[in-house]
């Protein structure tokens, strides 16, 4: 069997990221690398890679997704500590030297050289078996019990949908799944593929901005650089919501724009190809529609897109300099927030290249356009709890469309140390190069 | 006598199976890495160094899993793609099975996939992987619909439901351009049937891989032969259907099934990578609204043409 693993060890390393506070710089950075195929189940994965740290009330989730990937497999913490049970597995600091990392890690595990990591958990369910009957058939009218814990799937109480009687089915998703934003988890009842009710449990991190964004809020910033950041942000949310589309190649075509950023980059190439490809016509974005208030509290793009005419910029005199005024849809839906991304990213670009040709920058410090949305008194919070509202009525697909569409992660009070302008990350010297492994 | 009927057509059917899955796989690759997906290593050695890392994997278990169906199911899909592949004939005389009814067997396979991929959905007994199976069979019954519709529509002028026969009758003109509206349905239903590209809606992204979210090991890799085998014997199908078959100038007729299976392959593929995929509910209206009228056409078409 040597051969068979000497072969298998030449494949691209299969990674599930579980991503902790700042982990999606790591997912951005590993998505472009040839050598590495992120995949979405943890079954479909060799390496575990805890990506960014991971808030103690997390952690009982990640050991049971760590337990979920298949033997054999191996860790790989990037800049965080592994939590109690985990000690022993490697850990890195170093951005760049990630991608190597996980290829040493996983064909050092191919060929006999590192040891499988150990389960966590015991291997039996979590909760006993509770069913009615042998096979849960039993209880009133063939249903009943709640085997292992859940609930079984029973009839409908409200029928939201057609009146096609279909079984409800409660479940918990997250905070590791990949289509949420990182850390956020929800107990979900479905009909069929249908939601019928949504309650977010945990919320998602609140996230780091571009440090343009923290600085501009204490002094004057040249705009370009402040819209090239905007951008970049805006691409990077374009690139979840088309890989959740399907649309691998212009998700990847969005996250290269993204990281080769700079004032002469053109969205048209892009936005051509979704609007050929049929993504706003054909794909899961219908619904997601936000009422006036919704959107007002969301803020941004997101209120933008629901026909508030609402952005912070237009009181800036640096951008009044340059004839700015926000652009606007009118459908508020998740296709009209998509349509208001790109146009948002269009316009930043050409804000950036007007700035950088007159030099200008911005004025207000205390009331800022961030692009998750108004920063002025206080900085953009949490608006995870809009989608126990939207999101019932919705078709799965739908759903998780609706979601990738908004950006509702709140922002963090102040940039982490480790970012700066674009993806680069401010590390100790004594942090670089694969010296930060160990094992 | 054994040789013959026996031991040859399933060698046949083997080398297709597993040539057949290759192919695509490699072709995909090219395909991916042409629209800018990062490769790594060769596209010819990937395939298969994918399929050593799926062997040397372990199968693991769910909470509670119906074990014989769950094992049973990629084994029977795998099944379904070689009993189609048996029936697509090479040439007048190479072919595996050449059944008067080869067209109804085609028929039945389409429809037993879609109980085998309820059944790889349900069997798992987590959550994406059942709404997976829902989804195929919320939707299979309009692809099998259209697909027999189609398929009826080169059974009329061939006045036989055998593929030898169905390709024989495109000697004059074959039922690519006889039939117009034949291909492109055939085409757009074979992309649902095999839950390829934008009618992935049993195993898609939004489902963390649907029916296949929670297998691994070889029963994932039967799984995944399983599926790019389904698809060359869709192709094969669409080959004896529309294009000609072995009909052709110049090359030995075998050859002739390749290159137009190959061509079948590519564009099925491309749409797979270039196109997102399609809400179900739209895909609900697509197929019963649009295209099984379309079909109904194709159908009225092909039986004024025999008349006439």
């Amino acid at each position: 069997m040597n051969w068979l693993r000497k072969l298998a060890s030449h494949r691209r390393v299969p990674v599930f990221p579980v991503l902790g506070m700042q982990g999606d710089e790591a997912l951005r950075h590993l998505a472009l690398s040839p050598d590495i195929e992120l995949v979405d189940s943890p079954r479909h994965a060799s390496v575990l890679l805890v990506a960014g740290e991971i808030p103690a009330d997390r952690f009982e989730s990640l050991r049971r997704v760590h337990d979920q990937l298949p033997s054999s497999f191996t860790t790989l913490w990037f800049r965080c500590e592994p939590s109690p049970h985990l000690e022993s597995v490697t850990h890195i600091d170093d951005l760049d030297a990630l991608p190597a990392a996980l290829v040493t890690a996983y064909r050092e595990l191919m060929e006999g050289r590192r040891e499988s990591s150990p389960r966590i958990l015991p291997d039996k369910p979590p909760n006993p078996w509770e069913g009615e009957g042998d096979f849960g058939q039993g209880g009133e009218g063939m249903m009943g019990g709640v085997p292992y814990g859940r609930p079984m799937a029973m009839n409908m109480e409200d029928d939201i949908r057609d009146g096609l009687t279909l079984d409800s089915l409660t479940f918990r998703l997250g905070p590791f799944f990949f289509a949420f934003p990182p850390g956020m988890a929800a107990e979900i009842t479905l009909q069929g593929d249908l939601v019928q009710t949504w309650k977010t449990q945990l919320v998602a991190y609140p996230q780091s901005l571009d440090s343009v964004f923290f600085i501009a809020r204490e002094r004057p910033v040249p705009i370009a650089e402040l819209e090239l950041a905007r951008a970049r942000h805006h691409l990077h949310r374009l690139y979840r919501g088309l890989h959740l589309a399907g649309l691998e190649s212009a998700s990847l075509s969005a996250l290269r724009l993204a990281q080769n950023l700079s004032t002469t980059s053109t969205l048209e190439g892009l936005r051509r190809y979704l609007s050929r490809s049929g993504f706003f016509r054909l794909a899961a974005i219908k619904g997601g529609v936000l009422g006036p208030d919704q959107a007002r509290k969301l803020g941004g793009p997101a209120a933008r897109a629901a026909g508030l005419d609402e952005d912070l910029r237009s009181g800036d005199a640096g951008y009044r300099r340059l004839g700015f005024s926000p652009v606007c849809q009118t459908g508020g839906d998740t296709c009209a927030r998509w349509r208001q991304v790109l146009a948002e990213i269009d316009q930043s670009l050409q804000l950036a290249r007007q700035a950088e040709r007159d030099d200008v920058s911005t004025s207000e410090v205390d009331r800022i356009e961030t692009p998750r949305g108004p920063w002025a008194e206080q900085r953009p919070e949490d608006a995870s709890a809009l989608l126990d509202e939207i999101l019932p009525g919705q078709e799965w697909g739908d759903a998780l469309a609706t979601i990738a569409s908004l950006d509702v992660a709140a922002v963090v009070e102040s940039p982490l140390g480790t970012q700066t302008a674009g993806e680069s990350p401010i590390t100790n010297p004594l942090d670089k190069g694969v010296a930060g492994l160990s094992g | 006598m054994n040789l013959e009927e026996l031991v040859l057509p399933v060698l046949m059917v083997f080398f297709m199976l597993a040539a057949g899955a290759y192919t695509v796989a490699v072709l995909d690759r090219v395909i991916a890495g042409a629209l800018g997906t990062p490769q790594a290593g060769s596209v010819w050695i990937a395939p298969l160094a994918r399929g050593a890392w799926l062997m040397t994997q372990h199968a693991n278990a769910t909470e509670a899993p119906d074990w014989r169906a769950w094992r049973l199911a990629p084994a029977l899909y795998l099944s379904l793609a070689a009993i189609g592949l048996a029936v697509v004939p090479w040439s007048g005389s190479l072919v595996a099975t050449d059944l008067a009814t080869s067209v109804v067997l085609w028929g039945s396979v389409e429809a037993l996939a879609t109980v085998v991929i309820f059944l790889h959905g349900w069997s798992a007994n987590t959550l994406f992987a059942l709404i997976g199976g829902y989804r195929y069979v919320a939707l299979g019954l309009s692809y099998i619909l259209i697909s027999m519709f189609v398929l009826i529509g080169v059974a009329l002028p061939a006045e036989s439901l055998q593929f030898t026969q169905v390709v024989a009758s495109q000697g004059e003109l074959w039922n690519l351009i006889r039939q117009p509206l034949g291909l492109p349905l055939f085409l757009i239903v074979g992309l649902g049937m095999t839950f390829w590209g934008p009618l992935n809606l049993a195993d898609s992204a939004d489902l963390a891989g649907g029916t296949a979210a929670e297998i691994s090991g070889p029963p994932r890799l039967v799984w995944d032969v399983a599926r790019a085998a389904m698809l060359v014997a869709f192709s094969g199908v669409a080959t004896s259907a529309f294009l000609g078959g072995w009909l052709g100038p110049w090359l030995p007729g075998p050859l002739w099934v390749v290159i137009k299976m190959l061509a079948v392959l590519l564009v099925l593929l491309l749409l797979g990578r270039l196109l997102p995929r399609l809400a179900p509910e739209r895909c609900v209206t697509l197929m019963w609204v649009v295209l099984l009228p379309l079909s109904f056409i194709d159908l009225v078409w092909a039986g004024v043409g025999a008349l006439l």
